[in-house]
């Protein structure tokens, strides 16, 4: 049966306590050609029913893959049955969680025909073949696309309801080239879209503009030198703000982060930061554009509201679900998400940048007297420390202003609100990126944005 | 291999059922071969939140993995949903998918081998042990480590029932259950924040608590010292005792790129050092998915073959590749007898403490938070819930300190393997001190 066939509020009167019931499905598709070959062609759905009932301060959950009426109504059961469980232990009867009544209905599914697998393949193999053609020193490519739709329906008992679709389309690109001690040197791009195959990869033309600025920064990097390991200036280019707004401060201000001892619980309406910062995770919608992963309505039924966590410097809020929200006395924002229909809700983030100041990228460089142009983030990480890390790999010295020799592979790193205070310039673009995967005990889709950044980190190197 | 016994054959059968029945439907829809493994799962989780036991979990997941081969082209797709409709949808798919695809002679199948079938682990959760383990552990926390958030810690009982029949007459099932155990934790004494650690192991009894199982209390004992940590006095380059804990970040870098992707590419360090020394001769790693030394194994590979344990590393030469099926089939380098994991390595002649001892000046490391190293091996990243070594001591916990270095070399040089080994149920793993590592 499909999500859409199923009406949930008939299961209203099977609610015993505050329950979350919750239809879910992810279909995923990945297709990977390896130099010019077909290695991967693959798709998966996984979806079901799952029930979250909150019974004097305790969770019950139960999930499974049959969504028939009888199966429903045995997964609410047994998540009644499991928070009971657990109350009779460790129950508090006057535990309580802060209300939610919203409706929000979305659907980002492509109203076009199905594409075939073959025209997939071909668009694909369209840019492998301007790779062989356009990039004569590349001696392995690889060419992937990667697809999830996320669809689900949700109703509580407090009445909130919402049937909602996400989709994301990812375009992967990897070029290897050798040194002159034959050793291989590579770069990826990832071509991220909010949408379905058939809405946003529409031709392959587009994508060669991409590739051809891949490629020229491989040859740059052939050639590349090890950066000076240290504590330096850098411009991180407006493609790594993002992941910088993600690693360095939004894990560190995620409401249960902060409740489990983050640095960030000391510096509530303090500043955090040069005043040129403001950091929001934004919900949706920003100066009218709907961003690469839209949340009207959380899994928890609240409906999502932007969170301003810096404003002009000025540490203002977290991040919740309803548990932190409650802890810390804070209004909801609609932050609790899950991956799968057998995950519990958990509080992520949906699209966090940095706003954009007014300098213009030469002038930062051309402020740096000895530092790096960072570019091309590849994975990070957070800490309660709230030092944060992120790979690069791809980057530039700054000498006496001017962009010098192309930087192997690196790591940066910091500690959040000390490299906040050191940004000095903001640049007037914002880029945003639909192409980041967060794995916070689950994984999730996010959105990253924000403009370059001229701050100080620690650098990996000689 | 084990008998299954009367209930799980019983159970099993329903998955054996509906493999067989998926594989007729592929065969039926024009494919000349194919595969098909049903899987069903269990999971029952009980799970605390900053000391508090907030949440028990039921799970039940049905998944049907489907491979199609046609003409040489290749599909796959994996469902939830096993009803008629469902399974004719995905097998018409499947069709599509292939026929849209290319040839690549290189796709196959396993071939015909006996029917078996393996049994392993506990077969139903104990709730009260999962709740009392737990309780436990918070018991104990808050008694000997009142500064230690324990900000989750988690069992989880997870049971796989699955069975694997492919169009050569392959039919294997599997029921393996288990418990996971797995903590994550941070220290605060008044402002001060020690870096997140997170743990975890595999076992099949819960009689021995949490605390005394793997190194779980020593990482608690650490994770409260490290809320006062220092910088290095300055940059240097010098030796990096590695963990158990963080070893695999490191042989991971090997692990992965002697596998289908790096070496299907071409862009693999290790082309063509197959038998070659390819780390210090100090190093010897096994792959052994049917250790009873360890609890979290497999019977069967990815692609269908009886899994087998094999020496990946025989003091530093390289002996197996861990290929699949298809990488073998493409770069025409033999298969890997076991899909990789299940990590043993061979102890080594020092014990931790003269390992440590014998360093000049170095970090002791429990975590690395890196970026991903490139292919050529370079890599760089935080030392996180680590220490300082000076003149053959432990002195501090460190901060903010980045460690960089080469992969391939860092493995060359090995110079000590601890006499200690650390078993988590997946690994079973010593202390190694490397050599000639920036530490800024």
């Amino acid at each position: 049966m499909r999500i859409n066939e199923i009406d949930l509020k008939k299961y209203s009167n099977q609610f015993a306590s505050y329950t979350e019931l919750r239809l879910h499905e992810n279909r995923s598709q990945n297709i990977s050609l390896l130099n010019g070959d077909v290695v991967s062609n693959t798709r998966d759905a996984s979806g079901g029913v799952s029930a979250r009932v909150y019974d004097q301060g305790a969770w019950g959950f139960c999930s499974n893959p049959d969504m028939g009426n009888e199966a429903i109504e045995t997964t609410i059961g047994a998540a009644t049955r499991n928070a009971a469980f657990l109350a009779k232990r460790v129950g508090q009867a006057d535990a309580s969680l802060p209300r939610a009544n919203a409706e929000a209905n979305s659907d980002f599914t492509s109203g076009k025909p199905t594409l075939s697998q073959e025209s997939k393949i071909a668009l694909l193999r369209e840019l492998d073949t301007y790779i062989v053609g356009n990039c004569p020193e590349v001696v392995s490519r690889q060419v992937a696309l990667n697809c999830l739709d996320m669809e689900k329906k949700l109703h509580t008992s407090e009445g909130s309801y919402g049937h909602n679709t996400n989709t994301r389309s990812i375009i992967g690109i990897k070029l290897t080239t050798r040194n002159n001690q034959d050793e291989p040197i590579e770069l990826s791009e990832a071509i991220g879209h909010r949408g379905q195959f058939e809405d946003v990869f529409t031709s392959a033309e587009p994508m060669f503009a991409k590739i051809d600025a891949l490629y020229l920064q491989l040859l740059d990097k052939k050639e590349a030198v090890k950066a000076v390991s240290g504590y330096v200036d850098v411009i991180l280019a407006s493609d790594l703000a993002g992941i910088l707004a993600h690693e360095a401060i939004g894990h560190t201000t995620e409401g249960d982060i902060v409740r489990a001892g983050s640095v960030a619980a000391d510096y509530l309406n303090q500043s955090v930061a040069n005043e040129l910062v403001t950091l929001v995770d934004f919900a949706h919608t920003h100066n009218g554009e709907t961003l690469p992963v839209p949340v009207y309505l959380d899994d928890e039924g609240v409906a999502s509201q932007d969170a301003v966590i810096i404003d002009k410097g000025v540490l203002k809020s977290y991040m919740h679900n309803k548990e932190s929200a409650q802890y810390f006395d804070m209004p909801l924002t609609g932050n609790a998400r899950a991956f799968n229909y057998t995950d519990e809700p958990l509080v992520r983030m949906r699209n966090t940048a940095i706003l954009p100041g007014e300098s213009s990228l030469d002038d930062m460089i051309a402020s740096i007297d000895n530092g790096y142009l960072l570019m091309r983030p590849t994975n990070g990480q957070a800490d309660s420390t709230s030092e944060f890390m992120f790979g690069v790999q791809m980057g530039y010295e700054i000498k006496q202003g001017k962009l010098g020799r192309a930087i192997s592979d690196t790591t940066i790193s910091g500690v959040a609100f000390d490299m906040l205070k050191e940004v000095t310039m903001l640049s007037d673009e914002m880029v945003w990126s639909c192409a980041g995967m967060c794995g916070k005990k689950q994984p999730m889709p996010v959105g990253m944005g924000g403009p370059a950044v001229k701050t100080k980190v620690h650098i990996g190197g000689e | 291999m084990t008998d299954l016994t009367h209930t799980d054959a019983a159970v099993t059968d329903q998955e054996k059922s509906l493999a067989h029945k998926v594989l007729v439907k592929i065969l039926a829809q024009g494919f000349d071969r194919a595969a098909a493994r049903v899987s069903a799962d269990e999971l029952h989780e009980l799970q605390a939140e900053n000391g508090e036991i907030n949440l028990l979990r039921t799970n039940f997941e049905t998944e049907v993995g489907l491979v199609g081969i046609a003409d040489s082209k290749r599909a796959s797709l994996s469902i939830n949903q096993v009803d008629d409709a469902a399974l004719e949808a995905a097998v018409s798919d499947l069709q599509g998918m292939a026929a849209g695809s290319q040839q690549d002679p290189a796709f196959d199948i396993a071939p015909t081998q006996p029917a078996a079938a393996f049994h392993g682990g506990i077969d139903e959760p104990d709730y009260d042990a999962m709740y009392d383990r737990i309780e436990d552990l918070q018991r104990y926390v808050s008694a000997t480590y009142p500064t230690l958030n324990l900000r989750s810690s988690g069992i989880t009982y997870f049971k796989r029932r699955s069975c694997f029949v492919n169009s050569n007459g392959v039919e294997f099932l599997t029921s393996r259950g288990l418990y996971q155990v797995s903590i994550s934790f941070s220290s605060r004494l008044g402002s001060k924040t020690s870096s997140m650690m997170y743990t975890g192991y595999n076992t099949l009894e819960l009689d021995t608590p949490i605390q005394q199982s793997s190194n779980i209390d020593l990482l608690m004992r650490q994770s409260t010292e490290q809320v006062d940590t220092q910088h290095i006095p300055e940059k240097f380059v010098g030796d990096m005792v590695i963990t158990p804990d963080c070893l695999m970040t490191f042989v991971g870098f090997l692990t992965a790129r002697i596998s289908d992707g790096p070496l299907v590419s071409g862009t693999s360090m290790y082309m063509g050092k197959l038998d070659e020394q390819v780390t210090s001769p100090l190093l010897t790693l096994h792959s052994k998915p049917l250790s009873d030394e360890l609890c979290g194994g497999y019977w069967v590979t990815g692609d269908g073959y009886q899994a087998a344990d094999s020496t990946v590393i025989d003091k530093g030469v390289l002996k197996t590749y861990l290929l699949g099926l298809y990488g073998a089939n493409k770069t025409g380098l033999p298969r890997a007898i076991s899909s990789g994991g299940s990590y043993i390595a061979e102890p080594g002649s020092s014990t931790f403490d003269e390992m440590v001892a014998g360093v000049k000046e170095g970090i002791l490391i429990t975590r690395f938070s890196g970026g991903r190293p490139n292919d050529r091996g370079d890599f760089s990243g935080i030392a996180k819930n680590s220490y300082y070594i000076k003149d053959g001591k432990v002195q501090f916990p460190i901060k903010e300190t980045t460690v960089s270095g080469n992969m391939v070399d860092l493995l060359n040089s090995v110079d000590a393997v601890s006499t200690e080994r650390l078993n988590t149920g997946s690994s079973l793993l010593p202390w190694v001190r490397v050599t000639g590592v920036t530490a800024s």
